[in-house]
């Protein structure tokens, strides 16, 4: 349609901000039936009209500018596109003409940017609720992501299409409204809306609490999903105070030198599992009493199975700046280096070497 | 250095990597949906999984154990220490969270009020009147069981009781990864130790 062309053009020019607080004064004189209402509109609606019968934009442009905001009724740019008689008709077919024309509108998305321009209309806030009413077909809205003000209620738009696409919460961090889109046959009742929203956000969350908490995957419900991870969380604390009594259980014992341990500990194990690698160490059997624990200790550690091998190079780090004082310092990066190809070593390449160590 | 840790540690990843695998289709998907929410929680699940976060981890953990150690020297009882150990543990975690999510900073409030919320805790728990169960209580409080589910899950994540609900959703995602960490990084630090320990022992005398 050209008067959609018209439009289209008319946006890229502008510079088209979906926004169309003239969509809102439509639907208060719409709903209404005023005639004040229909006065109020920016003479948009005027423009509108006359692209009935004049496609061109410029003119149609020069028309909008020439109007500015002039609330006055409508007849003069009328006359001067002769396309009206009398205003009262005017008005009428005016706003006859303006519901086909946005309903075009709408179909093809295309706002006009001059209803920007000239909003001295009070757009107030309560916009766009559909009224299905209204019009006989259906009305296809748009869904903008401008916000602008204050809106106090979820902006819904009923989708006469086929598409069953519906966008929920987005930007839901940034903005505080949500602009939810509803689904073809639900209802498109504001609290629905909003509850739909809310929930999608809830199950969205859930499965992704699903996923983390290990067999929760095959349970229907939220209530029994929600009794697992209770479980989860539960067993988890509980596996978190059984370690931190290990721990406090083991450590009185190393008091004496819990950083030279940690350090041989490593270099034990780099010593006996590397043999055949790069990494000779002339490691100064300072802890000599401990030489045979280091095969032990290298068999508890391949026992853990590999996700649990830590990344300990935050230990050496510190047990080896302890340790500088007792002239390991020129050992320091050679170790770390090695404690490296330990945390690298396959675990199937550990227990053969620890068997024929030992 | 550390580069080189991180191609072999990605076997500590391995019980993360179909997760991983799961998340990113789900990625896909949600993308058109909940592009924002799911985004986050996946930030969040990865957070805790990578090598960088475990290791800062471990390093402050033994760091803390080792003051931990140096304050309560030899100090008899195991299971004093072991409460401390473990609020020293949930401190180092909840630091590493770097203070984004709500329970770690509950975490590392409640380090000065905590002995003071225990004995208030006491007067008031030894006052409450222990209610009857009736039926009928039984039968109103059963209703919404989703939602008393929702606010045990509240009193379990340390400072989401009053919560919204995809709040505490969240807030219990970011936990369970953060708690899962601690736990690996407990362990392997213990069965170091455990082996250190008692052949030190032995070989001591």
């Amino acid at each position: 349609m050209d008067l959609t062309g018209a439009f289209g053009a008319r946006s890229a020019a502008v510079g088209a901000c979906r926004e169309p607080p003239g969509l809102e004064s439509l639907h208060l004189g719409g709903g209404d039936g005023g005639f004040t209402a229909l006065l109020e509109l920016p003479p948009t609606q005027a423009v509108e009209l006359l692209h009935f019968t004049d496609p061109s934009p410029s003119s149609s442009q020069a028309a909008v500018a020439g109007i500015g905001l002039d609330v006055s009724p409508p007849p003069p740019p009328l006359h001067a596109y002769g396309a009206l008689t009398f205003p009262s008709n005017a008005a009428l077919m005016e706003r006859a003409a303006r519901f086909s024309v946005m309903a075009n509108e709408q179909q093809n998305g295309n706002v006009s940017g001059e209803t920007t321009t000239t909003s001295s209309v009070p757009s107030n806030s309560d916009r766009v609720k559909t009224e299905p009413g209204e019009t006989d077909s259906s009305q296809r809205l748009e869904n903008n992501r401008c916000g602008i003000g204050k809106r106090k209620e979820l902006d819904k738009k009923v989708k006469g299409s086929t598409k069953k696409k519906s966008k929920s919460s987005e930007e839901n961090e940034k903005l505080p409204y949500v602009h939810v889109r509803a689904r073809r046959g639900q209802a498109t009742d504001s609290h629905s809306l909003a509850e739909r929203a809310r929930r999608e956000k809830i199950n969205a969350r859930m499965k992704l609490l699903q996923e983390l908490v290990p067999g929760c995957d095959k349970i229907q419900g939220t209530a029994l999903v929600l009794d697992e991870i209770i479980n989860h969380v539960q067993s988890l604390q509980r596996q978190v105070e059984m370690l931190s009594m290990r721990l406090a259980a083991v450590n009185p014992r190393i008091d004496f030198n819990l950083d030279t341990l940690l350090a041989s500990e490593n270099c034990s194990l780099i010593d006996g599992s590397f043999n055949g690698t790069a990494m000779q160490l002339a490691w100064p059997h300072q802890v000599t009493e401990t030489e045979q624990s280091f095969h032990h200790r290298q068999l508890q550690l391949q026992q853990p199975p590999q996700p649990q091998q830590w990344p300990y190079d935050g230990l050496n780090q510190p047990a080896w700046g302890r340790e500088d004082d007792q002239g390991h310092g020129n050992e320091h990066n050679s170790l770390m280096a090695v404690s490296e190809n330990l945390m690298v070593g396959s675990a199937s390449l550990h227990p053969n070497q620890v068997k024929m160590e030992l | 250095m550390v580069d080189s840790l991180f191609p072999s540690i990605e076997t500590t990843v391995d019980d993360a990597s179909p997760e991983s695998r799961r998340k990113r289709r789900r990625i896909s998907e949600t993308a058109k949906e909940t592009a924002e929410s799911s985004e986050i929680n996946q930030e969040s699940l990865k957070r805790w999984r990578t090598n960088r976060v475990q290791q800062i981890y471990a390093s402050k953990l033994v760091e803390a154990l080792r003051r931990v150690r140096q304050r309560s020297n030899d100090g008899g009882k195991i299971t004093s220490a072991a409460r401390e150990i473990r609020d020293t543990a949930d401190r180092v975690l909840a630091a590493s969270a770097r203070g984004t999510t709500r329970w770690s900073r509950a975490v590392l409030a409640t380090r000065v009020r905590a002995s003071l919320k225990k004995h208030k805790k006491a007067k008031l728990t030894g006052a409450r009147k222990p209610r009857k169960d009736t039926a009928a209580e039984r039968k109103r409080s059963k209703l919404p069981a989703v939602e008393r589910k929702l606010k045990i899950l509240g009193r379990l994540v340390p400072g989401c009781r009053k919560v919204t609900v995809p709040n505490l959703l969240d807030e219990a995602t970011d936990y369970i990864a953060a708690l899962e960490m601690q736990v690996r990084a407990m362990e392997s630090l213990a069965e170091l130790l455990a082996a250190a320990a008692p052949r030190s022992m032995l070989t001591r005398p």
